[in-house]
């Protein structure tokens, strides 16, 4: 059975992203990112209608640029205001959905590209946006590995990090730029709307049955992976959306790990709360 | 370079007429103090007394208005650091974050940064020796986040101790401890300065333990109150100085130096 070059280059964009988002997914979550992510996930829609404003046929650079001027505008506002993270992020996510709205509703004619963006249309990827994926999925997975302990270090303490000799500051531009770059190319994926699911389930899932850091990045990995294809290879033959069949299949995961954690350790304190 | 030459050869912490501003507090007000090599030094004050803020000025975390840090006769920075071990009061891992003691370890000791990359045997081999001084062996398994108070200030002591550091820093190291885990763990320190022979700055608000182990004691609130060995320090005076009400030191009988 041969299978059609779009279903081809929509599994191949699940399998670069899925692990990547997945990896990813372990530090953000430790970190309490979940709400960054998806404000920088929403923030990407003001860059899509930048893009169209600007007659930009395929809008992702424009996506890319509009979120890390988000993502660094949150880490300016927290260290120069006495705002809580929340409020930032709050008002950056309004605002940025708000402005995008405003703008394609302006432009008009737009609609349709509005919902591939907002809902992601894996099908429609073509072998270019496969290849970015790719070139960005190895040189943020070797950016990861190659700063894993200053990560990991982090994550647990930033003073020690510090005294360890980590330039904390460089660490955390890097991570919410390497947490960008993966967020905006995963929208042609799963959309706006349910992104933040292949970054925060996957690792969510994998502590339900990790028992160390390193167990939890390789199931996180594979999670990530099983859970973009899978959801992707469900889809078609079921004639239903991609985005929300990932983000179901990535949730049945975790309702399953939660089963098996509560099998195997009955007295785990608790599973981890998504 | 001239500060080092000007600085006696023993002096591993040296603060002078240090300011620091918070927001409209006036933190640290012109504060002085030395620490010898070898010493275990203890800052005790009350809350708000700025002593968390002297050590972050120690650690290079907190800007200061004017004044200046010296460690090993250098301002502090990565090359200071090398020579320094720090351990803080808690950790901000979460349950959601899993890395495990053994991890925890590894990634700080120079031989096992690959660590994700290496067998458990092997990692264990490196930190054989440390781990087992420390009875911190039966722990490599378990999560940092699901530490007692006790065993995590275990950990952290071995982890900053991995770089084989001349001088431990330790903030608040008992807050969130029980009782006879801060005796074992002062026990622990004291063993730990006596066979490594490091100097020890520790921040406490436990006079009776400060008492027992300390070799000299700052009394801080703003200013430095008064100084010297913890018998003459901690009496009934010195601390109504630096506390600011009536205090009973605490008595003890079997003191040993």
């Amino acid at each position: 059975m041969s299978i059609e070059p779009f279903m081809q280059r929509a599994l191949l964009a699940a399998l670069v992203m899925g692990p990547l988002c997945g990896f990813m997914g372990v530090f953000v979550t430790a970190r309490r990112m979940s709400f960054f992510s998806d404000t920088i996930a929403h923030a990407a829609l003001a860059g899509v209608a930048l893009g169209f404003w600007l007659g930009v046929k395929d809008p992702t650079l424009p996506m890319i640029i509009f979120s890390l001027a988000v993502a660094l505008l949150i880490l300016w506002l927290k260290e120069r205001t006495d705002l809580l993270n929340d409020t930032i992020m709050a008002l950056l996510l309004s605002g940025s959905v708000a402005f995008g709205m405003v703008v394609l509703s302006l432009l008009k004619g737009f609609r349709n590209e509005l919902d591939r963006f907002l809902f992601g249309d894996i099908f429609s990827v073509g072998w270019g946006d496969v290849q970015v994926a790719m070139g960005v999925a190895v040189g943020v997975s070797y950016l990861l590995f190659r700063h894993l302990n200053a990560l990991a270090l982090l994550t647990a303490h930033e003073d020690l990090a510090h005294v360890s000799g980590i330039p904390v500051r460089r660490m955390n531009q890097l991570f919410v730029i390497l947490l960008t770059v993966t967020v905006a190319l995963s929208i042609r994926l799963l959309g706006i709307v349910l992104v933040t699911s292949l970054i925060v389930v996957p690792p969510a899932t994998a502590r339900n049955l990790a028992q160390s850091l390193r167990q939890q990045i390789i199931l996180s990995l594979f999670l990530g992976l099983s859970g973009a294809v899978g959801g992707v290879a469900l889809s078609y033959p079921l004639n239903l959306p991609g985005g929300p069949c990932i983000t179901l299949t990535l949730i049945a995961f975790f309702i399953f790990s939660l089963l098996i954690s509560k099998l195997i350790r009955p007295n785990r304190s608790s599973p981890c709360p998504l | 370079m001239e500060i080092a030459f000007r600085q006696p050869k023993d002096v591993v912490v040296e603060v002078t007429g240090l300011q620091v501003r918070l927001g409209d507090t006036q933190v640290l007000k012109g504060v002085s103090l030395r620490v010898r090599k070898g010493s275990i030094v203890a800052l005790i004050g009350p809350n708000g007394s700025g002593k968390t803020t002297l050590l972050r000025c120690l650690l290079g975390l907190q800007p200061v208005d004017s004044g200046s840090v010296r460690l090993f006769g250098k301002v502090p920075g990565p090359e200071s650091f090398r020579r320094v071990g720090y351990v803080p009061q808690r950790l901000q891992v979460d349950r959601s974050f899993i890395l495990t003691v053994r991890e925890f370890l590894a990634i700080r000791l120079p031989a096992t940064r690959g660590w994700f990359w290496r067998s458990t045997h092997f990692i264990d081999a490196q930190l054989k020796e440390l781990v087992a001084d420390l009875d911190v062996e039966r722990l490599l398994d378990r999560p940092l986040a699901g530490l007692s108070g006790g065993q995590l200030q275990r950990v952290l002591i071995c982890s900053s101790l991995l770089n084989k550091p001349e001088l431990l820093l330790l903030d608040e190291p008992t807050a969130g401890v029980d009782t006879p885990g801060e005796k074992d763990f002062y026990e622990l320190i004291s063993t730990v300065h006596r066979r490594l022979g490091l100097t020890v700055v520790l921040v406490s608000h436990d006079l009776s333990m400060v008492y027992r182990h300390a070799s000299w004691v700052y009394a801080l609130n703003g200013v430095i109150c008064c100084e010297g060995p913890p018998e003459d320090v901690m009496s009934a005076d010195s601390l109504k100085q630096a506390y600011g009400i009536h205090m009973t030191p605490y008595q003890h009988h079997h003191h040993v130096h």
